[in-house]
């Protein structure tokens, strides 16, 4: 009797080995395809419903919060402020992903219940399984100011803090509503999104990089003084075009006019009238490295560490030493020098602060359901970019630049705003206006970077000066009464 | 190993338990509260209370049984628990009655032996005939005991006590019942099996006045549970008892009739139940049927998948998404919680009891004993093959339970029924 129970029990084993045999084809070989299939619920359920930590400015506004449903218990995430916020804060959906800093501090942001040993670890640690929270340096008037200001124009505003860096404002248009993403229809409301010509989801203020045109005049300025080339004194000739050097090409000012009299004109007259010639000259004087040495210590051609991974600035060096042509339109901000309306507000930050540049940052602390603090972000200071004295002289010759110079439109009475217009090259007929500047000058507190992308809504005549300068001028006169 | 060492395990797993209850309670922002202590308690007084029954009526049984048990147990629980803590409060109840039924089979065979199962054979087929047909009585007549439909199943008795009502399916300890009386008709009867006297084409088979009694006893059990509609245990029986003849006579002809019978059942029941029907198409295409047949299966596959190697946590999977999770599903439940890591343990522990089962039929020297333990065991078996191998699309699915791991208190009483009886035998074989 023992031969057929014997075979039975190979029969039997044979059994368990075809159930482990089956049981791998489903857990290991294809697991991620029963994960992710479409048709499995459980990613989007993972997601969904679950509390995340609050987001809110440094002025107590909330910004981001999830609201408990009181039939299903399930967390509904909210954003009450919308569109003036969507970039900055992002949004966390559970079917088209995250982005912002709802990306960046999800780890933060999420409830410490639903992952694995980690989270044990820490509950045996006696540790918070509650989300945490961010506490964010946005000015919440500064900021819903900013999104007005734009209007219906495409653009980004990045106003910063320009002693520790800290974002004040960061806006970008036109922009969308992140509450739309969370429903049931969410893929459809992203789609939409998508196509959308204007490109709404897009960041322009930290995720795009554009010529800065002639907002790039102040790092050039800053090298001539920094290196003793050039003072606001000293005169160039004053040509209607400037011919570049080994090709027939000419570089004018803007409308083609001369600067002063034809004959000669001071480094500070031409900055405050933005002449291209001037600076194309003294570009080619100055050399792609001196001005690399400015321009990088300002942060271009190198990584900035920000709340999510930012595009590099770009000062083109390699491609410009011995291409004398090539210098003098990278001079006036032109050809592939590139930067994000982010650093450009970093460049007039550097400027207000004695020409010391400090790291942007946008999270002020992360703080745990009890209120007590996790985390507070240092300060970080990149280093110096130009001295005392040369930033002392940039920012008094950026003041006339408002005071009768292309930036009028820039000014707040009873304020003393320095700036810096830009008129770039942008797609097809319109150029991208620009206004970098910072106030007030005696004692800054805000920096500022104003860019809008040319299209019809912003007309083909429009300039940094026209456009792009009345929008600081709004914002520093908000932020100057709110500090009063 | 010794019985130390074994009440050491039973132990650890308790602790298994109740450390699996304890994941759960953190996983839903909980703490170390009432249900990690009773789990363990429970677990505790359950298998303690049974290994002190051992050592009390069945000292030599094999050390080797309980361990594997306790472990599938706790990890079962863990499970059910996530998923529904009022049935896990339930299941703990069942537990206790279980063991304490377990005891006292132990109890009262520990005077007159397992023989005297042989002895009462056609006793225990008519009360296992019974206990099949009672979940066929009124269900609203004045008597306390009453039949009752779930499902459109007529698999359940009530207990009607005015002060409380207990359910209970009579099929999971009938089923005991008529291995004993299969194997000890197969023992009594050996000799004449075995003298195969009819040639059928290439077959021999005995006497058809041999097998009648047998095939009568067996074939009304098969045909009640497909009366009933229960066609998962009916499946069982039928394996079961097909497996055994083969055992009691190693005549090879009986597994290959048993086969074909077998899938003439399958066709016939397939023609004959829309919902037969229905678990082939979920088999066939679960993900093309996901809204409808396939979706159960197809949840259970995606919770496999997405438990992957090293799980979601207890606690922290979907494992709710599935239908009848904590009951016909629970392996896909463990398999999304625990990964393919528990899966596997839990399939290696199932391989290990069957192996300690049939160690015991093997090392019997009494026909009876060595049958009924065989049987035992592969009743066991097949219900392990048949719901694993549902869930993992090996086969169609069939409504059973998986043994000690499901919610269910019938079934329970019963395994814990089963592996006293395990543990008796092999007492009787190392005396």
């Amino acid at each position: 009797m023992n031969g057929p129970i014997r075979r039975l029990a190979i029969g039997m084993f044979g059994a368990m080995g075809a159930l482990l045999l089956a049981v791998t084809w489903f857990q290991v070989v294809r697991a991620d395809d029963l994960k992710t299939d479409p048709l499995n619920p459980r990613p989007a359920l993972t997601e969904r419903g679950k509390e995340r930590g609050l987001i809110v400015t440094i002025d107590g506004t909330i910004v981001a919060r999830s609201v408990e449903d009181a039939g299903s218990r399930d967390y509904i995430r909210e954003y009450p402020e919308g569109e003036a916020f969507a970039h900055a804060v992002g949004y966390s959906s559970f079917l088209v992903g995250d982005s912002a800093l709802e990306a960046a501090y999800s780890s933060q942001l999420r409830s410490r219940r639903d992952l694995t040993i980690s989270d044990i670890v820490a509950v045996i640690l006696g540790r918070d399984l509650r989300p945490e929270n961010l506490e964010i340096t946005i000015d919440t008037g500064l900021q819903l100011a900013a999104f007005e200001a734009l209007g219906d124009n495409k653009g980004a505003v990045v106003a910063l803090d320009p002693r520790t860096g800290a974002v004040l404002a960061a806006v970008s248009t036109p922009s969308f509503d992140p509450n739309l993403l969370l429903g049931d229809d969410a893929a459809q409301q992203w789609e939409t999104l998508l196509i959308d010509q204007s490109r709404p989801l897009i960041d322009r203020g930290t995720l795009e990089i554009y010529a800065p045109g002639s907002s790039f005049k102040t790092v050039v300025t800053a090298t001539a003084i920094d290196t003793g080339t050039a003072g606001p004194g000293t005169t160039f000739d004053d040509p209607n075009e400037f011919d570049l050097p080994g090709s027939t090409a000419t570089i004018s000012n803007f409308g083609g006019q001369r600067c002063n009299d034809g004959v000669s004109v001071s480094l500070l007259e031409a900055f405050v009238r933005s002449c291209n010639t001037v600076f194309a000259d003294l570009s080619i004087q100055l050399g792609a490295i001196d001005i690399a040495i400015t321009a990088e210590a300002l942060g271009f051609n190198t990584e900035i560490a920000y709340e999510w991974s930012i595009p590099q600035a770009i000062w083109p060096t390699d491609n410009l030493v011995g291409d004398d042509a090539a210098l003098a339109q990278s001079g006036i901000g032109e050809r592939d020098v590139r930067a994000t309306p982010l650093h450009m507000a970093m460049v007039a930050a550097a400027v207000a602060n004695n020409g010391v540049v400090t790291n942007p940052y946008m999270v002020q602390r992360i703080f745990d359901a009890e209120g007590q603090t996790v985390e507070t972000t240092e300060v970080t200071r990149l280093g110096r970019a130009m001295a005392p004295e040369t930033a002392s002289v940039l920012a008094q010759m950026m003041e006339r630049v408002v005071t009768e110079g292309t930036g009028r439109r820039a000014a707040v009475p009873g304020v003393r705003v320095a700036g810096k217009t830009g008129t770039a090259t942008g797609h097809g007929d319109f150029s991208n206006p620009w206004f970098i500047g910072f106030a007030p000058v005696e004692s800054p507190t805000i920096a500022v970077a104003v860019f809008i992308e040319g299209s019809p809504s912003s007309g083909e005549s429009a300039t940094g000066g026209s456009l792009a300068a009345p929008i600081a001028s709004k914002l520093i006169k908000i932020w100057i009464a709110s500090q009063s | 190993m010794t019985r130390n060492t074994e009440a050491a395990l039973i132990v650890a797993a308790s602790f298994l338990a109740a450390f699996g209850v304890t994941l759960v309670n953190f996983a839903r922002g909980g703490s170390v509260d009432v249900q990690t202590s009773l789990t363990f308690l429970v677990f505790l007084i359950t298998f303690g209370g049974l290994q002190v029954a051992v050592r009390t009526w069945a000292p030599r049984a094999t050390p080797l049984l309980l361990a594997p048990i306790v472990a599938l147990t706790a990890i079962g629980f863990l499970e059910v628990y996530r998923l529904d803590v009022v049935r896990a409060g339930l299941q703990r109840w069942w537990l206790l009655i279980g063991a304490g039924l377990a005891a006292m089979v132990l109890a009262l065979l520990s005077k007159p032996g397992t023989s005297v199962l042989r002895r009462y054979r056609n006793l225990i087929l008519v009360i296992s005939i019974a206990l099949l047909l009672i979940p066929n009585l009124s269900s609203d007549w004045v008597f306390p005991l009453k039949g009752l439909e779930v499902n459109g199943s007529r698999l359940w008795v009530v207990l009607d006590l005015g002060f409380t009502q207990m359910q209970f399916q009579p099929a999971e300890l009938a089923k005991l019942g008529l291995v004993i009386f299969v194997a000890a008709y197969l023992a009594d009867h050996q000799r004449a099996l075995r003298e195969a006297h009819r040639q059928v084409g290439p077959l021999r088979f005995p006497e058809p006045r041999q097998l009648i009694p047998l095939l009568a006893a067996w074939g009304v059990s098969v045909v009640i549970l497909v009366w009933q509609r229960d066609l998962g245990a009916s499946l069982l029986l039928f394996a079961g008892f097909v497996l055994l003849l083969y055992a009691a006579t190693g005549t090879t002809g009986y597994l290959a009739v048993g086969g074909l019978l077998a899938l003439l059942g399958g066709v016939a029941s397939f023609l004959m139940f829309d919902h037969v029907q229905r678990r082939v198409v979920a088999w066939i295409a679960p993900f093309e049927n996901y809204q409808d047949e396939g979706f159960q299966i197809a949840q259970g596959l995606f919770a496999l998948g997405s438990g992957s190697l090293a799980g979601a946590g207890p606690g922290l999977g979907r494992p709710d998404l599935i239908p009848n999770a904590s009951t016909d599903f629970i392996f896909a439940a463990v398999g999304e919680e625990l990964g393919f890591a528990g899966s596997v343990a839990v399939i290696a522990l199932f391989a290990l009891v069957i192996s300690v089962g049939l160690g015991i039929a093997f090392r019997s020297r009494d026909t009876f004993r060595k049958l009924l333990a065989a049987g035992l065991t592969f009743i066991f078996g097949i219900q392990v093959f048949l719901i694993i191998g549902g869930i993992l699309r090996i086969l169609p699915l069939t409504g059973i339970t998986l043994p000690f791991m499901s919610y269910g208190g019938s079934a329970l009483v019963g395994n814990l029924i089963l592996i006293a009886l395990l543990l008796r035998i092999s007492h009787e074989e190392a005396l």
